[in-house]
């Protein structure tokens, strides 16, 4: 006998599947819609358009630059090789831009120089020329009359006083590399060698499709050609970083995915013999194909690493056809719709809870879990509407599985052991006792740790490679920087001038390489005027400048160019920020918006963080943002979340248990989870393993899985040992798929993997000691 | 990682004086760079005085300043301006430095901060030759007893900044001219050079502090 709805079900649910198909088709469109930018997997901070301009500023170089060393063999042309290098990115037209030589057009520089004489002076000068310019002025004697310093890059009768050789100095970055004017390259001298170096920027976002795994191959073959010739290469940037993150996390998923698959097939082909059984799997590919679908749609991309972490979905999606389907070992008599409607409440209960426990991971901060929330709960869904309404029209029709005789065996002697332990009251609250210690002792060694690091797992070879770089360079950009603010640009940069003074003293002691500040490049209007009024004072006093005229300079050349500086006309940021020698400061102007200016100071080679607290205090407008501390802080405040979510989880849970299968069973049912997470606990304890983020994010899940097996050993459909097997199938699939994400290369996975694994374990283990109340 | 292009040229002019000063000690031989090499290595010391004169384009008169050196050979370069102002100053490995006011050394602030420089100076100053030719063409011509080095800048930014340099010489370098593309010249006239085997022991301590 069949229901009408076992006719239209199954129709209702292809044509269900068709839209989700075309959904998906749609949303591939332009390409696969993945993405591989770490960026994206952590929690963007709130923040004003300013600061997240300013962050998009730094992050830019991040994403979008490759910075490479070579260095030439001994004897050689130091920059052939990298020139070489330079013509071989050309080629390759993955690059928009590719810089080896730095053409200066020396009289465009010089035209600038002149004009920012002022602008430009650096600040000990300027205090100089106000407070004692008779020492100024015996300074820029010495000068000139030394052939080794005699002159800057403007002939002396255009600046009698020395200033744009002042500013020129000014515009020098600190720090090893050099521009070096024979090869026109810059160059840094590290342990003997001298490496030049080589800049290029991909032409898209590197963490687009296809561009990292192209430009991380033409490096190989870069790096081949070059040692060919005894030359050396380095490099380092973002979209190296994205190519190796996305290539570990294709593979990762692939063979955890096949891994989990292969297991999968052996577990359905040994325990329910028949090779229709494998139908169990579409559920799984319908569940991963919902599940993808809807985290495009939600999110816009599927980030690699939730495809990772999604891969073990299908060990979990499998569960819904496994009970179904292992129902056989207690009923003789198993019939697809039959058997369906007899473990339906129990599926449906169970995809709740699991339901329950993914959503509970949509609400943290971290949109790698919220993605791998809505894949989950999506692809559970489909798996869910594919058992319940497709996969019993396909095994009807007299079809039924072959229960493998030693399973059942197998459960049913657990179950007798279970029994006769649960008679001999001492032991049993002996055995209590000492797994009560064991736990309170391996929680007890719980190390809690979080690091944004767990998220990353890069190569080796490229980490020392831009470790390399830092050192030979000396400059680590560090993702820590000042947010300046004012009212207007002159009090932006006096502001920025400020934390200058409180930063020098650091690059003094060694804990700071460089900084960058737009005060080190231009000073305010008010300050240039106020110093050419100054220097046209200066014009009546010949006394001052008696050094100069000394060395036969006539004082009537001076003083028409002191005249002069008083109508100079001002330098603005814009202005000084023309031409290439300003690119170090470009980044660092954020512009005036809504009658606010603000400029960023980028720090280089910082040792410490720690160095930099309190050096905004005190300070109006500036701020230190500081985004991997914020993290880190962020971490340590989401797990206080995560606990609460974990206990909401449970209320959730008990509410829904309470609705469906009354108080006794909720208590009894809720027992099963949340021993199986203490064990979890401490089994990570005294496994040495740290618990992060992610151990608690999958001890949430823990406790949905739990849950599910609770329920279905206290309804005991078909009998204890037919339960028991259902369950044991789906703990043996699920422990398969989240057991290999444990192994995986990136800390944060691996962790999550590891304490799901645990967690199910031990929902296992306890799961079995459910009894449904005595009938009264 | 930013640009640098200044001050370099600075630099490059320095090179350019010790180069021309490297090669004072030069006699009268066969007339390859390689023999100028081995000439320059042969003579520990070399002590004279200079005369050093800028002309300026919108000056009449040059910028002249006068004063002693001396050279030796791995050591360094001393050079002691006596007018129009009294300023000792020193190359070394490590750099340019003044004398100051108490006699301590006081290194003046590298225009360049890389030690190749420093290391390009003293391979000039060794008479080494191919550090200079990474930067410059250079041409040898005339005779022993009076040759003329012409070093013209092979890149296009040093092109923008000098023309060429001129350095004569008989039997040691006499004359140094720098021609800068915007019209002014510097001219270094070496007077009373002589050879020596040793430092007086006040070039040693000016060498060793």
């Amino acid at each position: 006998m069949r229901f009408q709805t076992e006719r239209w079900l199954p129709r209702l649910f292809k044509l269900g599947l068709a839209l989700v198909l075309c959904a998906g088709a749609w949303q591939c469109r332009n390409g696969w819609p993945v993405s591989a930018n770490l960026m994206e997997l952590v929690p963007q901070a709130a923040a004003d358009a300013t600061r997240q301009l300013a962050e998009a500023r730094i992050q830019e170089p991040l994403s979008r630059q490759l910075i490479a060393l070579v260095a030439a063999p001994a004897g050689a042309d130091s920059a052939a090789p990298a020139r070489l290098l330079a013509e071989r990115w050309t080629r390759s037209g993955l690059f928009s831009s590719v810089q080896v030589e730095l053409n200066v057009d020396v009289a465009a520089l010089r035209a600038q120089l002149l004009a920012g004489r002022l602008a430009m002076l650096p600040a000990a000068d300027r205090e100089q020329l106000a407070s004692d310019p008779a020492t100024y002025a015996q300074r820029r004697a010495r000068e000139l009359s030394d052939p080794f310093s005699s002159s800057g890059l403007l002939p002396v009768d255009q600046d009698w006083l020395g200033l744009t050789r002042r500013a020129e100095q000014a515009l020098r970055p600190g720090g090893a590399v050099q521009y070096d004017m024979g090869t026109g390259t810059l160059q840094a001298e590290h342990g003997g060698k001298r490496w030049v170096l080589v800049r290029a920027e991909t032409r898209s976002d590197a963490f687009d499709t296809g561009s990292p795994q192209g430009i991380a191959q033409q490096i190989d073959q870069d790096r081949l050609a070059l040692n060919a010739s005894g030359a050396e290469l380095l490099v380092a940037g973002g979209p190296l970083y994205a190519a190796a993150g996305r290539a570990q996390a294709v593979a990762e998923s692939s063979w955890i995915g096949s891994g989990a698959m292969i297991g999968i097939i052996l577990v359905l082909l040994l325990t329910l013999r028949r090779v229709r059984a494998l139908l169990a799997f579409v559920p799984v590919a319908v569940g991963l194909l919902t599940g993808a679908v809807a985290c495009v749609a939600v999110f816009g991309s599927i980030h690699v690493l939730t495809l990772v972490i999604g891969a073990s979905l299908i060990g979990v999606a499998v569960d819904f056809p496994m009970h179904w389907l292992g129902k056989s070992y207690g009923m003789p008599d198993w019939q697809a719709w039959p058997a369906l409607r007899r473990v339906l409440p129990g599926l449906t209960i169970s995809l709740a809870a699991s339901l329950v426990g993914y959503i509970a991971l949509a609400f943290t901060p971290f949109p790698a879990l919220t993605q791998t929330a809505v894949f989950s709960a999506a692809g559970l869904l489909g798996a869910y509407a594919c058992t319940v309404c497709q996969l019993p029209a396909w095994m009807s029709n007299g079809w039924q599985p072959r229960p493998w005789p030693p399973l059942l065996r197998f459960a049913q002697a657990a179950l007798l052991a279970r029994e006769r332990l649960a008679a001999r009251r001492a032991v049993l609250g002996l055995g209590a006792l000492i797994l009560g210690a064991a736990t309170v002792a391996g929680i007890s060694r719980l190390v809690i740790q979080d690091d944004l690091r767990q998220w990353l797992s890069l190569p080796a070879p490229l980490l020392q490679q831009a470790r390399q770089i830092g050192e030979i360079t000396g400059f680590m950009p560090t993702s820590q920087f000042f947010l300046v603010r004012a009212p207007d640009t002159d009090e932006l940069l006096r502001r920025q001038a400020l934390v200058a003074q409180k930063l020098d003293p650091l690059v003094k002691r060694g804990d700071l390489a460089a900084y960058n500040s737009l005060s080190q490049l231009v000073s305010p209007a008010a300050d240039q005027r106020a110093l050419g009024q100054r220097l046209a004072a200066l014009a009546e006093q010949p006394d001052v400048w008696k050094p100069i005229t000394d060395l036969g300079i006539p004082f009537d050349a001076l003083r028409v160019e002191l005249q002069a500086m008083a109508t100079l006309p001002v330098v603005t940021i814009d202005g000084a920020l023309q031409g290439p020698q300003a690119e170090r400061w470009r980044t660092q102007w954020l512009g005036v918006h809504n009658g606010e200016a603000a400029g960023m100071i980028t720090l280089l080679g910082l040792r410490n963080t720690a160095v930099l607290e309190g050096i905004a205090q005190g300070l109006p407008g500036v701020d230190l943002v500081d985004r991997s501390g914020e993290l880190n802080r962020m971490f340590a405040a989401t797990r206080i979340e995560a606990a609460e979510l974990k206990l909401l989880s449970y209320a959730v849970a008990a509410a829904l248990l309470l609705l469906t299968l009354g108080r006794a069973a909720t208590w009894r049912i809720l027992a099963v989870p949340l021993a199986a997470t203490a064990c979890a606990l401490a089994a990570l304890g005294f496994l040495g393993q740290p618990l992060t983020l992610f151990s608690l994010f999958g001890l949430l899940l823990v406790s949905a899985i739990g849950v599910d097996y609770a329920i279905f050993m206290y309804e005991r459909v078909a009998g204890a040992a037919a339960s028991l097997v259902g369950i044991l199938l789906g703990a043996a699939t699920t422990l398969l798929s989240f057991g290999l994400l444990a192994i995986s290369h990136t800390p944060a996975i691996a962790n999550f993997g590891l304490a799901v694994a645990l967690g199910v374990g031990f929902s296992l283990l306890w799961a079995p000691w459910l009894r449904p109340p005595v009938a009264a | 990682m930013k640009p640098l292009y200044m001050g370099t040229h600075l630099f490059i002019r320095r090179l350019l004086m010790m180069a021309a000063l490297a090669i004072l000690p030069l006699t009268a031989r066969a007339f390859d760079l390689n023999d100028l090499q081995t000439q320059l290595r042969a003579t520990p010391v070399v002590r004279g005085q200079f005369v050093q004169q800028k002309f300026l384009r919108s000056l009449p008169q040059p910028l002249t300043s006068r004063g002693d050196f001396t050279l030796a050979s791995g050591q360094g370069l001393l050079w002691l301006l006596r007018t129009p102002i009294k300023q000792d100053l020193r190359i070394n490995a490590k750099g340019i430095s003044r004398r100051d006011e108490t006699g301590a050394w006081q290194s003046l602030p590298q225009q360049t901060g890389s030690g190749r420089e420093n290391r390009l100076f003293l391979s000039v100053l060794a008479g080494d030759t191919t550090g200079l030719q990474e930067n410059f063409d250079l041409a040898l011509t005339g005779e022993a007893n009076a040759w003329q080095l012409l070093l013209t800048p092979k890149s296009v930014l040093l092109r923008q900044i000098f023309d060429n340099i001129q350095i004569n010489g008989g039997k040691l370098v006499d004359r140094i001219e720098l021609r800068e593309t915007q019209g002014d010249r510097s001219v270094l006239q070496m007077t009373d050079a002589v050879a020596a085997d040793a430092l007086s022991p006040e070039e040693q301590r000016a060498f060793s502090d």
